[in-house]
């Protein structure tokens, strides 16, 4: 607590926002955000912009496996369910930003269907369901949704009030402003009843169940809020490319979107997620540049980069970052 | 050839893969009966083993059986710096940290299998060999009568070891009780060390088998991935019941195969559907028996 602030309700104590600097730093991230595509180039913000598009997806991993302790390696092929949603309705004439919710949708419906085997099953057996509800949807993108491969997205159909949505400076205001929206209602899910239930479910179902939590329903909404961001990544990538190819939702995919989840933080959702993308995104595109996209050594060093933080910083990027200004706040003192 | 004839070769051909799966799948079971977890990383062993078997015995052409002896070596060397550097500190853990930190390991040995392999991984056979059994519309080439010894020699001599040595005894009283056993005198972190080793020689082992039978590719994985249904089939903790899973597991490949062509409803063909029939199986044993058929119930009480 810095002087001079204290709080007086509940409310305030829960806030966002607790601190002056909180609000400072906020109005600033804000200010920069909306101001990069004038400041750097159209590269940058565009590539910022796709970022964002899997940081939603990472959310919504974080929700289902970091909250509430669900493991899921099925999370790319929902995100292919919401994009190939998403593609297909603005092939028939659906605007984008009406087709991007009807695939977090049908995204969400999916992982609920998904979310069946974990009533039953806990740990590595719901990893296996999921590893085969992923091969199995994959396999059905491959074959029958978009079976050359590529699904095209109708470029017509990125138009509101005759402004281009897909491309320049508007394709990353509007994604910007759909991650906000998803970004702050995970946060506020975090904190919520939904929430909590989740983390006690996490911490002991068996408990959880005794203290009055419906264990079943609050797993089938894990999964299905999981699989919502998911498939709200899935749409925005219809936003963002032309066309749709199935080759964005493998089997690897999904374990990125696990490590990127574990390597940030798991349960913590929004800070955990947006540090494990940036740590793995900005490798992967660093090992890319370097070694001319081999991915021999993206492999070694994700692989690597995995195990060490599972085996050795379990609660990920978050806690070294919190040992780093511990660190500060000290100095001179060691403690 | 007939119909008839067609279907036979198929359930052959499915019962040969069903041998090799079984032999892919051990690996799976021993590291679970003794760590309680799924091991991620054996599928990428496997690749490495045939990797490294490929080289030895084509590259340097030293052949088939030194390949096979540095497969053995390689599996058991890196399946038990597996368990010593990632497994035994995530003891008493969760399971999705295990799982998680294997899948890393899985990724890492995906990467070294390429590094050693010269950048990727090849396509390319094992045996070249024009020697062919033939009896009615069943052919069995040499590298299928070289898997199937290789797939049912494993699961042999991991069945004889658990049963007949002294040090197999260990290994399974480690898995059963490892308190009772450390009261004993048992080595406890060795013993598990060793099986982990032994789950990898397995899987060198059953590289072989699979390369033979499949040839060495990038997506050699994939038939490790799919052996997971036999051994959920079979139920995670036994050794002998997997013959059943794998050889179920193939056939059933084999004969929705031979179906496919008769499956139409309409516009929906189901052409190629066999390749996702493992995952089918999978998701059914998870729902309906999820400790398998041969595996004990385990039963939470509070």
């Amino acid at each position: 607590m810095p002087a001079g602030v204290f709080k007086e309700t509940y409310l305030q104590q829960m806030a966002h926002l607790r601190y002056p600097i909180h609000v400072y730093s906020a109005i600033a991230a804000l200010a920069l955000l909306a101001a990069l595509p004038f400041m750097a180039g159209p590269f940058i913000a565009n590539k910022l912009a796709f970022y964002m598009v899997y940081l939603v997806a990472a959310i919504g991993l974080n929700i289902t496996t970091g909250l509430a302790g669900q493991i899921s390696l099925a999370h790319a092929a929902l995100m292919g369910a919401g994009a190939y949603t998403a593609a297909w309705l603005t092939l028939h004439g659906i605007n984008i930003l009406a087709a991007i919710p009807a695939g977090a949708l049908m995204a969400a419906a999916v992982g609920t269907l998904l979310s069946l085997p974990s009533f039953r099953l806990k740990g590595y057996y719901l990893a296996m369901a999921s590893i085969a509800a992923q091969e199995i949807l994959f396999y059905t993108y491959q074959r029958w949704v978009a079976s050359d491969q590529y699904m095209p997205v109708n470029d017509d159909a990125k138009v509101l009030l005759g402004l281009e949505l897909g491309e320049g400076k508007l394709l990353y205001y509007t994604t910007l402003a759909l991650t906000l929206i998803a970004v702050w209602t995970a946060a506020n899910i975090g904190r919520s009843s939904i929430g909590r239930a989740m983390k006690a479910v996490r911490d002991n179902d068996i408990s959880a169940e005794i203290v009055g939590i419906n264990v079943t329903r609050t797993k089938a909404l894990a999964f299905a809020i999981g699989s919502f961001y998911a498939g709200l990544a899935g749409g925005l990538l219809a936003l963002h490319l032309t066309a749709i190819d199935y080759d964005n939702f493998t089997l690897e995919q999904s374990i990125d979107f696990l490590a990127m989840v574990l390597v940030g933080g798991a349960g913590r959702i929004i800070w955990g997620s947006l540090l494990g993308l940036a740590a793995i995104m900005a490798s992967q595109s660093m090992l890319e540049m370097v070694f001319e996209g081999n991915p021999m050594y993206k492999y070694l060093v994700l692989g690597a980069a995995i195990a060490y933080f599972v085996v050795k910083e379990p609660e990920g990027l978050i806690a070294v970052l919190r040992r780093v200004k511990e660190y500060f706040r000290l100095w001179p003192y060691s403690y | 050839m007939g119909e008839l004839g067609q279907l036979v070769s198929y359930i052959v051909a499915g019962s040969i893969m069903g041998v090799v799966y079984a032999a892919l799948a051990l690996g799976f079971n021993i590291v679970y009966r003794v760590s309680k977890s799924i091991n991620f990383a054996h599928p990428a062993l496997v690749l490495l083993s045939a990797t490294v078997a490929y080289i030895a015995a084509v590259r340097a052409g030293l052949g088939l059986a030194a390949g096979t002896l540095a497969a053995l070596a390689v599996g058991f060397a890196v399946s038990a710096a597996t368990e010593r550097l990632v497994a035994r500190p995530l003891r008493g853990r969760p399971p999705i940290a295990l799982i998680a930190a294997t899948l890393g390991v899985y990724y890492v040995l995906k990467g070294v299998s390429m590094f050693v392999a010269g950048g990727s991984i090849p396509q390319a056979s094992l045996l070249r060999s024009e020697f062919s059994l033939r009896a009615g519309p069943v052919t069995l080439s040499a590298s299928d009568i070289a898997a199937i010894a290789a797939g049912a020699g494993i699961v042999a001599i991991v069945v004889a070891l658990h049963r007949l040595t002294r040090l197999g005894v260990a290994m399974r009283a480690v898995a059963e009780d490892p308190y009772g056993a450390a009261a004993y005198g048992l080595p406890v972190k060795l013993l598990t060390m060793l099986s982990w080793g032994l789950a990898g020689a397995a899987g060198g082992l059953a590289a072989i088998a699979v390369a033979l039978k499949a040839n060495l590719s990038p997506i050699l994985e994939v038939y490790v991935i799919k052996a997971l249904a036999a051994s959920l089939l079979a139920g995670l903790d036994t050794v002998a019941g997997i013959i059943v899973g794998g050889l179920v597991l193939g056939v059933t490949e084999q004969l929705v195969r031979f179906l496919e062509p008769y499956l139409r409803f309409g516009v929906i063909d189901f052409t190629g559907i066999h390749e996702a029939a493992a995952y089918m199986i999978m998701l059914l044993v998870l729902l309906v028996k999820p400790y398998g058929l041969f595996g004990t119930e385990r039963i939470e009480r509070v």
